[in-house]
């Protein structure tokens, strides 16, 4: 909750009640913000200064250093004789967690302080006044207080509620990083996630936000290091995180401060929340409810990673790590249609390990399972990356190669064959016999494969380790 | 004199469901709901009129406003709706890039000028200008 009175009060509304106050207590009151700087004017003019400040507010230097000096010694409350005389009681207001302001109540005529009769009613007064004043600025600070917790639970309940679905992730992250700028008026707000041994920024806004989403920062980068040490957030030195791609120009206000939270989960850290805010927007209590965000941010990558990782799993062969038949199939659909339609070769092999019923059979289920491991490395060894690899089934493969014309096609089959014939398999010497085929503008996904497959056969038939063009 | 303000704060309603369907493309419902509630929200400590904006995820109805304001003539009204743009537009620029609301607020500035302008009988030309 910000301390700054101008935020949570107005100051029309309060100039009416201070003043009707003020007449019924027959005394001046004046509001100074938690800063000592003035807030409200003097509720009434004040006899003894009228030729100094024209009575209803502080115009005069001595004034104004008077009036800091004081406010900053003031623990709780205390009375004081002002520059030009005037005996003033000044009370500081709020609570000790909360410290909102000063209020000064001075007398309507001069009190010399000789009088002690005189001063003690007036005291008494005053006390009276600063306890009125208080509970009403408590209340008022009270009500906000509430507004904000709304607005905060508001968008809690659409995050949580757009969570649900982890399709909707970009969106979760948008709407959490929106959350914290409209609601602690943060200046900056990233989520970075991480990729493997990078953190990539996923979601960024506010000041530099655009620069910044997109830039990957290395895990093991001193300042990111820093950060998954702890499962605590780290307020980060600005000339540190200058080193960091995307905030090299940061150029942040004094008193500005930076915050990155480390996104842990039960699957490990999955990213950061980082935050760039003035001091005066967020204060304790709004830390702890930023941590709701930081949760909610971590829940959504960590679902958004498991669902990516049972994806990958249905698409992906175990033993090779080579796409599994049903995403060859779908892969091969897209391939031929882009060959299709801007007329560019592509290339299809199929290959089958020779004699491996043989092989399994006589050393093992286990060495079977080396061998079909390291015929796909091998494999994936030949190829370019642009090529896709897959096990259909056993000890078959398809490798489809696009763009890639017979003589390419042919180049590649007889290198893959090479390389597994000469590979020093365990127990005994292995060849494969692989089948090629090109596509043809009335193929289908099935006319492909089985023409493949038939050049495979040809291969078997004509005495295994070799390729066959169909 | 209500036949004015009936005509007036009918723009100004009109002024903020155009800011609310423009924002909504680049934010969404959600975010434009919480935004408009935040405004609100800051608004309303100084003029405590504002919490009788109504909106919903139909936009903004300025209804029960109205019906205040009629009891209360001597209100500053464009004072009060012209903070609430300038609030708005301050939050709305971090959330979609200063560009962005820029042209969002291309869109919205010769209504708010004239809306300004009639109100102040055209002699304060320009100053609405320098509010965002």
């Amino acid at each position: 909750m910000p301390t700054n009175l101008l935020l949570s009060v107005s100051l029309k509304y309060w100039q009416d009640f201070q003043d009707t106050l003020a007449k019924a207590m027959n005394t001046n009151i004046y509001i100074f913000d938690a800063n000592a700087n003035p807030f409200s004017k003097f509720s009434q003019q004040v006899e003894v200064c009228q030729d100094v400040n024209k009575g209803n507010k502080i115009c005069n230097e001595k004034c104004i250093y008077f009036y800091k000096d004081v406010l900053s010694s003031v623990e709780d409350r205390g009375i004081f004789t002002c520059p030009y005389g005037i005996r003033l009681c000044a009370y500081r207001l709020g609570t000790y967690a909360q410290k909102i302001g000063f209020l000064i109540v001075t007398p309507n005529g001069n009190i010399t302080g000789v009088d002690i009769e005189e001063e003690n009613t007036f005291v008494a007064k005053a006390n009276n006044i600063y306890q009125t004043i208080n509970e009403v600025l408590k209340a008022i600070l009270e009500k906000n207080l509430l507004g904000l917790r709304r607005l905060e639970l508001n968008s809690i309940y659409e995050i949580s509620r757009l969570m649900i679905s982890t399709v909707e992730l970009d969106k979760v992250l948008e709407l959490i990083i929106n959350s914290l700028i409209i609601i602690y008026k943060i200046e900056l707000g990233f989520i970075g996630l991480r990729e493997g041994d990078k953190i990539k920024i996923a979601q960024a806004k506010g000041e530099y936000g655009h620069r910044l989403v997109g830039k990957e920062w290395s895990i093991v980068h001193p300042v990111i290091e820093k950060i998954f040490s702890t499962v605590e957030p780290s307020s980060l030195d600005i000339d540190k995180l200058k080193t960091l791609d995307g905030l090299t120009d940061l150029e942040i206000d004094v008193g500005n401060k930076i915050v990155i939270y480390p996104l842990w989960t039960s699957i490990g850290a999955v990213g950061l929340l980082g935050i760039m805010f003035s001091p005066d927007s967020i204060d304790e209590n709004d830390n702890r409810n930023l941590q709701i965000y930081v949760n909610f941010s971590a829940i959504a990558l960590a679902n958004a990673k498991i669902v990516s990782r049972l994806e990958k799993e249905a698409e992906t062969d175990f033993l090779t790590g080579f796409f599994n038949k049903r995403t060859i199939q779908n892969i091969l659909i897209g391939e031929l249609e882009r060959a299709i339609r801007y007329r560019l070769p592509l290339a299809v092999i199929f290959l089958d390990i020779d004699d491996f019923k043989a092989y399994n059979d006589t050393f093992g289920h286990i060495a079977g399972d080396v061998m079909v491991q390291k015929t796909a490395e091998i494999i994936k060894n030949s190829i370019r990356a642009v090529d896709i690899a897959g096990r259909f089934g056993g000890e078959e493969f398809v490798i489809i190669l696009p763009g890639t014309d017979k003589e390419g096609a042919v180049a590649v089959a007889e290198r893959i064959r090479k390389a597994i014939e000469s590979y020093p398999f365990p127990h005994r010497k292995v060849t494969a016999s692989l089948g090629i085929t090109l596509a043809k503008d009335s193929d289908s996904v099935e006319s492909l494969l089985e023409r493949a497959d038939s050049a495979l056969y040809q291969a078997k038939r004509e005495g295994k380790n070799r390729c066959c063009l169909a | 004199m209500p036949d004015l303000i009936d005509e007036k704060v009918k723009r100004y309603e009109d002024l903020l469901n155009e800011i609310w369907t423009a924002s909504e493309k680049y934010l969404g419902r959600a975010t434009v709901q919480l935004l408009v509630e935040r405004v609100v929200w800051e608004l309303s400590g100084e003029y405590k009129e504002t919490e009788l904006l109504q909106f919903n995820e139909n936009g903004i109805s300025c209804k029960e406003l109205l019906t205040a304001l009629k009891e209360n003539l001597n209100f500053p009204v464009d004072e009060m709706f012209a903070k609430f743009v300038t609030s708005y537009v301050e939050i709305l620029s971090r959330l979609i890039g200063s560009e962005n609301a820029e042209k969002i607020m291309k869109i919205l500035r010769e209504e708010v000028e004239k809306l300004y302008l009639d109100s102040k009988e055209g002699k304060e030309d320009g100053k609405i200008e320098n509010r965002y």
